[in-house]
């Protein structure tokens, strides 16, 4: 049985969870590139600890936490009527937190290679922090905007272990293309495995390919 | 660069010119200069200046009257010579201290200069510059 | 009228240094900071624009307390009423020229003085281009244009014109001079450069390692005496060579390489690199019509 639900879902997670990663990165990268603060070091590695935790873990924790059995689960469904738990809503959080490096690093990479004196020279025009941000930061750093929001919405179609964990299997809500995957491999499907590996892979390598042809001025001359 | 202190005695004004006579000693120095009273300040009578002037522009000659335009004119004793192929560089023992004087090496063979020759320094008035101290 | 006093400890590949400044500056007066690099003049300009916190001191300008440590005031470089030029120039690399200048308007301010400080800075034509597109020079003047579009009460400049050839820095001095007599702020300056000090400031103040060691008129400063000399001119010794009995010593004065003759005694205190005064009395040149 073929059907295009879980790719659905799969992109549908992937833009939702890239839209709001993209605005709660901004000044998150904002502060990390330009904050002297001695919490920072410890920010840094929360942020890049889905780096390198295995996504099980991540998966668990959330699981424990959004648990209705647990006070901030509980709190959450009795006070907001928000179900964290295999659903949807759930999924892009948990998905938020994984993708969460791969968003904020090369948005915080890019704010710091521009030289200080720009930011410096916009506060000396009267200029806030947010109209600095947003008139003269970010134009001028608009291939790592790109590398980030590529990077996560391409890691983020790419995740397995925080989707099982936290979404369960639910299909036509919490049933990812990568699930669906493996469940048709152990129902020795491979035909249907192999349409869905094959989208994955397609789309990933399109996307991922553009960013590399802007970011490296390929395509300049169809702008101008 | 030779440096003599002195003391400020006279001041003749023309236009934005000034001629200033300077006492060292027991002997007078002039200088001409594009400065008034007005324009600088230390140009005033009794006023302690130092005149300072280049090696390169100072004549020398034998003791005794000459018929020469120089007038600023101090008598000195040749301390030590250093001998070039073109030039010479002279010291002088005079009662201002110590003097130099640049001139040919033909001139001091010419002249006969040996350390112990009683000589006259000779400086133009538009070479010599003033400098408060 | 500009108060500061600054107390910093700074940090630098050498070690510690201990800046502890007091200066007051007239306004529409020009001071010029001087020193090694070092000594913590770019550091000073930083206090001053409240990009680099002091550790005790006191700024007022114009009877506005910008910083004062005991009264815990410290106005961020939003409300400080300045304009600075950075040594990078830092124009805004996604904006044209004229909008480089446009982006220090205040919301609804009209557009005149923008207009006027584009045609005195000669930008007339180049506003469309984008800091990429632009000379060191040109953007130089862009930088200029856009550090008095707020028109400050305090213009700060950080070797602004340190990258230039010489006839570039001629002009842009030009057009500061110029734009210090039509809007009458007063300006503090880094610079290295003899001639530029003496052209454009009115009071220089040197640094040594975080203490002003010498303030005063270019001439009081960086001439021992007042020679009363007519033809004078700053250069640098590029250099010595002994010749007989004398020394000859090749000077770079602005753009022209020149010589003069000077005794053994005095060939002793020079070096080459050294700033020097050249000094002859008005009587001794000749001039050659050409």
């Amino acid at each position: 049985m073929l059907e295009g639900t879980p790719l659905k879902i799969t992109f549908e997670l992937a833009a939702v969870t890239t839209v709001l990663l993209f605005f709660v990165s901004i000044p998150l990268a904002f502060w990390l590139s330009s904050s002297r603060s001695k919490v920072k070091p410890i920010i840094e590695t929360l942020v890049s600890m889905p780096l390198v935790l295995p996504p099980t873990v991540l998966g668990f924790y959330f699981l424990l936490a959004f648990s209705p059995s647990n006070s901030f689960g509980q709190w959450l469904d009795e006070w907001l009527g928000i179900q964290l738990i295999f659903s949807f809503p759930g999924l892009v959080i948990a998905s938020m937190v994984y993708s969460l490096p791969f968003m904020v690093h090369p948005i915080q990479s890019g704010l710091a290679s521009l030289p200080t004196s720009i930011k410096e020279a916009s506060y000396l025009m009267g200029k806030s922090r947010y109209t600095t941000l947003y008139k003269i930061l970010l134009p001028n750093i608009k291939s790592s905007l790109l590398t980030g929001i590529v990077l996560s919405f391409a890691h983020t179609v790419g995740e397995f272990g925080v989707v099982l964990m936290i979404g369960g299997n639910i299909p036509g809500e919490t049933r990812v293309a990568s699930i669906a995957i493996y469940d048709q491999v152990e129902a020795l499907n491979y035909g249907a495995a192999n349409f869905y590996s094959m989208v994955l892979f397609a789309i990933t390598f399109s996307i991922l390919l553009l960013v590399y042809l802007v970011n490296g001025g390929y395509l300049k001359k169809f702008w101008r | 660069m030779n440096k003599v202190k002195g003391v400020i005695s006279g001041i003749e004004v023309s236009g934005s010119l000034s001629l200033v006579s300077v006492h060292c000693g027991r002997i007078v120095l002039k200088s001409i200069i594009i400065d008034t009273p007005d324009t600088l300040d230390y140009l005033v009578q009794g006023a302690d200046v130092e005149l300072l002037f280049k090696e390169t522009e100072v004549v020398i000659a034998k003791p005794g009257p000459l018929d020469i335009s120089l007038q600023n004119r101090i008598p000195a004793t040749v301390f030590s010579i250093a001998k070039g192929e073109l030039l010479s560089s002279l010291v002088l023992k005079s009662e201002l201290g110590k003097l130099e004087s640049i001139i040919s090496t033909a001139a001091v063979m010419q002249l006969k200069l040996e350390p112990g020759t009683a000589v006259q320094a000779m400086v133009k008035l538009n070479e010599m510059m003033l400098s408060p101290c | 009228m500009i108060t500061a006093e600054l107390k910093k400890k700074l940090w630098s590949a050498q070690g510690g240094m201990e800046l502890d400044l007091q200066f007051e500056l007239g306004t529409g007066e020009s001071l010029t900071l001087y020193g090694d690099s070092g000594a913590g003049k770019t550091s000073t300009l930083r206090m001053l624009a409240g990009l680099l916190p002091p550790d005790s001191g006191r700024i007022v300008v114009h009877g506005e307390t910008w910083y004062d440590a005991d009264k815990n005031i410290d106005l961020p470089p939003q409300k400080r009423d300045i304009g600075f030029v950075f040594q990078d120039y830092a124009l805004f690399p996604n904006l044209t020229a004229r909008q480089n200048l446009a982006f220090g308007l205040r919301r609804g301010e009209a557009e005149d003085f923008l207009e006027e400080l584009i045609e005195i800075s000669g930008l007339g034509e180049l506003q469309h281009k984008k800091p990429g597109q632009l000379s060191g020079g040109q953007q130089q003047r862009v930088a200029l244009a856009r550090a008095l579009i707020r028109k400050p009460k305090l213009l700060l400049l950080d070797e602004p014109m340190s990258a230039l050839d010489h006839q570039m820095r001629n002009q842009l001095q030009d057009f500061l001079l110029d734009a210090q007599n039509r809007y009458r702020f007063t300006v503090i300056l880094v610079s290295h450069d003899l001639g530029e000090v003496i052209k454009l400031s009115d009071r220089v103040a040197v640094l040594e390692s975080g203490l002003i060691c010498k303030e005063g008129s270019p001439a009081e400063v960086f001439m021992q005496h007042k020679i009363s000399g007519k033809f004078q001119f700053s250069g640098r010794i590029l250099h010595i060579q002994q010749e007989e009995v004398v020394w000859i010593i090749t000077l770079l004065i602005a753009t022209n390489v020149v010589k003069v003759v000077v005794s053994e005694n005095e060939s002793r205190e020079l070096q080459v690199g050294d700033q020097v005064v050249v000094a002859s009395k008005a009587f001794n040149p000749i001039l050659n019509k050409v």
